[in-house]
């Protein structure tokens, strides 16, 4: 029994063989500089590189559903789908088309259920009805994956806006941290070692 | 430090090839006792600056790993019956100057005495290739304390450690939560959680500042040096020599040999895709365990129709992974185990399991953060662990919960060398480069996976006895299909028929070719092995150096 992201790891990838045309040293000047333009285009109100308009409105319909708002941000507002438009057009071909695919039959069971154009179009029960639907398949990995990625990226892959998903979690990007961490090692030291 | 620069027409003393943390050793002590040193390394010369908390670069784009997306595709297959395809992960290491040492998480378990004659005190074991290794912990007792203080570890000596010649250079880094409560449950059931040794300093030493725990530590690169690599305790000393000439970006194909069957030169393909050639007196192959039997293997001719330096036919056998368990407890005060280093204690209880369970095996427990990196992309991707749903608002609920407030119990633990798990040349699948791809077949041994549960069960009575609100616990039944550790894949022994390198770490076969890193090592360890590679590659470099001066190679 694995943990769940490495078999979702796995399935995303395990069957590409293509060979990729470039070798990418470290952190990839060139997609952290397409991240960052996504990141600076976001916050500019600016479009989306890759994505069309309704796709990206689909996309970030079915992210925050995944991770929903509620008194915090969800994936919407954190910026997931600007993540996936950065990153899907780095060397990600088979992804991008996993979704594209995806999103087409989640349409169509759009239609058929609920005589609805699009998945946006939907309450937020309908939706989450059509997701538990799906929620085995490639696409609907690949989609979390991407949304929960986006929510804890670093924010210059334009995803994890403001830090909301550091904030969701409890986590804060520091450089240098003292001890005590926690609660038990802090309780610990209050003991003496015992 | 811009090194020396050597004509690759002329033979230099040495050519080493890789510099992780054994490659890395053997060059820098080999120049500085006066060799003419070249060292082949196929990733970039990183420094602190260039490391950031980018996960989804280092775990999704594998900056530092590589994979296919980088033009260096691995296959897998449990057994020789199967075709292997192309995974993600296969065996897993840092291509950059330091290799993996770069971005371990630097538990430095010394071997204990049993380790080295394991065999002959337990009885071999029947369809494996179980044996005692050709030296003993005394012999390399002088390099792991080497190791300690030119590399630099934090530790403190515990009663049944084995015994040292010197204390360690740093004491034991601060205590995690997680930590504190793997020894409050090891204390509620009569066991001892004890400082771990880790190569990440705790204080200054060697011109190297302490840790500053900002918790981005296994995977990732450190920003301040405090993790003891290759790349900051050696590289920069062999630069220094003058003997020494840093070649990156280059990536080794063969090894040639002369008429009379010795090295003579390695063949790489540079940067700009040229293939070149250095002429050396001898080779240091110091690739990993994965990567130098791949090129032993490509290395084959009409003398060597089987590989280079594989008359035994071992070159590639007795792959072993280390097994591995995962137990993760929820608990009500926020842990926080995401910060500092992955390790703090270490439970050595179950070092050798009682024979009498009826199977082979033994390991340590340590407490860690949930997801091995313990950062927020990862731990989100891996919610919920302990069970519930992976989307909507009961998982972000989660989210909110898991990252602070888990710990876990992991064990490391024991694999066994077999014929059948080995590192092979892929008959279809090439790299960028035109090479066979590494194909790795491994299916771990049923002793191997008792062991792995044994762990996973002490671990979590030890998470009960800890107090955890909630329990999961894991470990790969179904057998491993990646690891980090590549071990036992030309082991070192007596008997040429059995075994690739000698005691001296020198090729049975040719006379002028060393190997040194994981492959050398006969036994597995406990699922800590750099400190022993480390330690082996100080001792093959001295007596290499003592080979050549008595003009013995």
């Amino acid at each position: 029994m694995r943990r769940h992201i490495l078999s979702r790891r796995a399935l995303l990838r395990s069957t590409l063989e293509a060979l990729p045309r470039s070798a990418i040293a470290l952190s990839m000047p060139a997609i952290l500089a397409a991240c960052s333009r996504a990141g600076q285009n976001q916050l500019d109100g600016i479009g989306l590189q890759l994505l069309g308009g309704e796709e990206a409105e689909e996309f970030a319909a079915i992210a925050d559903r995944i991770i929903p708002p509620d008194n915090t941000p969800g994936a919407r507002e954190a910026g997931a789908v600007h993540f996936m438009d950065a990153v899907l057009g780095d060397q990600r071909e088979r992804e991008l088309q996993i979704l594209r695919d995806g999103l087409e039959e989640l349409q169509n069971r759009a239609n058929a259920e609920f005589q609805a154009a699009s998945f946006s179009a939907l309450n937020a029960k309908q939706q989450d009805q059509l997701l538990r639907e799906i929620e085995n398949t490639d696409f609907f990995a690949t989609i979390r994956y991407l949304t929960v990625a986006g929510m804890f990226a670093l924010p210059e892959y334009g995803g994890n806006r403001d830090g909301v998903g550091n904030e969701l979690i409890g986590y804060e990007p520091r450089s240098v941290w003292q001890p005590p961490f926690g609660f038990y090692d802090e309780d610990y030291m209050n003991r003496g070692g015992q | 430090m811009a090194g020396a620069s050597f004509p690759t027409r002329e033979a230099v003393d040495f050519v080493v090839v890789g510099s992780g943390a054994a490659g890395g050793v053997v060059a820098k002590e080999l120049a500085e006792a006066g060799h003419s040193v070249v060292q082949l390394e196929q990733g970039p010369h990183l420094q602190a600056a260039d490391f950031r908390h980018d996960e989804w670069g280092t775990f999704n784009n594998h900056d530092l790993t590589w994979s296919h997306r980088q033009g260096h595709p691995q296959t897998f297959r449990k057994s020789a019956d199967e075709t292997a395809t192309v995974r993600d992960r296969v065996c897993n290491y840092a291509h950059n100057v330091g290799g993996s040492s770069l971005h371990f998480s630097g538990n430095f378990w010394r071997l204990r005495p049993i380790d080295f004659m394991e065999a002959s005190a337990r009885g071999t074991i029947a369809g494996t290739n179980f044996a005692d290794w050709p030296i003993r912990y005394e012999e390399l007792e002088p390099y792991y304390t080497r190791v300690d203080w030119e590399v630099g570890v934090s530790g403190l000596q515990g009663p049944w450690d084995p015994p040292r010649s010197r204390d360690y250079p740093c004491p034991p880094m601060p205590v995690k939560g997680s930590d504190v409560l793997l020894e409050r449950g090891a204390r509620a059931l009569g066991r001892t959680a004890y400082p771990a040794p880790v190569a990440i300093l705790s204080q200054p030493h060697n011109g190297r500042p302490g840790c500053i725990h900002c918790g981005f530590c296994l995977g990732f690169g450190c920003e301040v040096n405090a993790k003891s690599s290759s790349m900051i305790t050696m590289i920069p000393a062999a630069l220094a020599s003058g003997n020494y000439e840093l070649r990156t970006h280059c990536t080794v194909s063969r090894v040639e040999t002369d008429a009379s069957g010795r090295a003579s030169e390695v063949v790489y393909f540079g940067e700009d895709g040229a293939e070149q050639s250095q002429r050396a007196r001898a080779v240091v192959i110091c690739a990993n365990g994965a990567e130098t039997p791949r090129l032993l293997l490509m290395s084959e001719s009409p003398r060597h129709p089987d590989g280079l330096a594989n008359s035994s036919g071992f070159v590639g056998r007795n792959l072993m992974f280390n097994g591995y368990s995962e137990v993760t407890g929820l608990f009500p005060e926020p842990v926080n185990a995401w910060k500092s280093i992955p390790a703090t204690r270490v439970v050595h209880d179950w070092y050798e399991i009682d024979p009498a369970e009826g199977f082979y095996g033994g390991g340590g427990i340590d407490g860690r953060h949930p997801v091995r990196s313990g950062t927020p992309m990862e731990s989100a991707l891996a919610s919920s662990m302990l069970g519930g749903p992976t989307w909507g608002a009961e998982y972000k609920a989660r989210l909110r919960e898991e990252f602070n407030h888990t710990a876990a119990f992991d064990g490391h633990t024991t694999s066994l060398p077999l014929d059948s798990n080995n590192i092979t040349l892929d008959p279809e699948v090439r790299d960028k480069w035109g090479r066979p791809a590494i194909r790795c077949t491994y299916m771990d041994h049923p002793d191997d996976l008792a062991t792995m549960r044994f762990f996973m069960e002490r671990s979590v009575e030890m998470m009960e006895a800890a107090g955890a609100l909630q329990i999961h616990a894991t470990y790969p039944e179904d057998g491993q299909t990646n690891s980090s550790h590549m071990l036992g894949t030309c082991r070192m022994g007596d008997d040429p028929a059995t075994s690739v390198i000698d005691r001296h770490h020198r090729s049975h076969d040719v006379p002028n070719l060393f190997l040194c890193d994981g492959s050398s090592l006969v036994t597995s360890s406990r699922g800590q092995p750099t400190m022993t590679i480390m330690a082996l590659a100080f001792r093959a470099a001295e007596h290499i150096d003592r080979f050549a001066r008595s003009n013995e190679i």
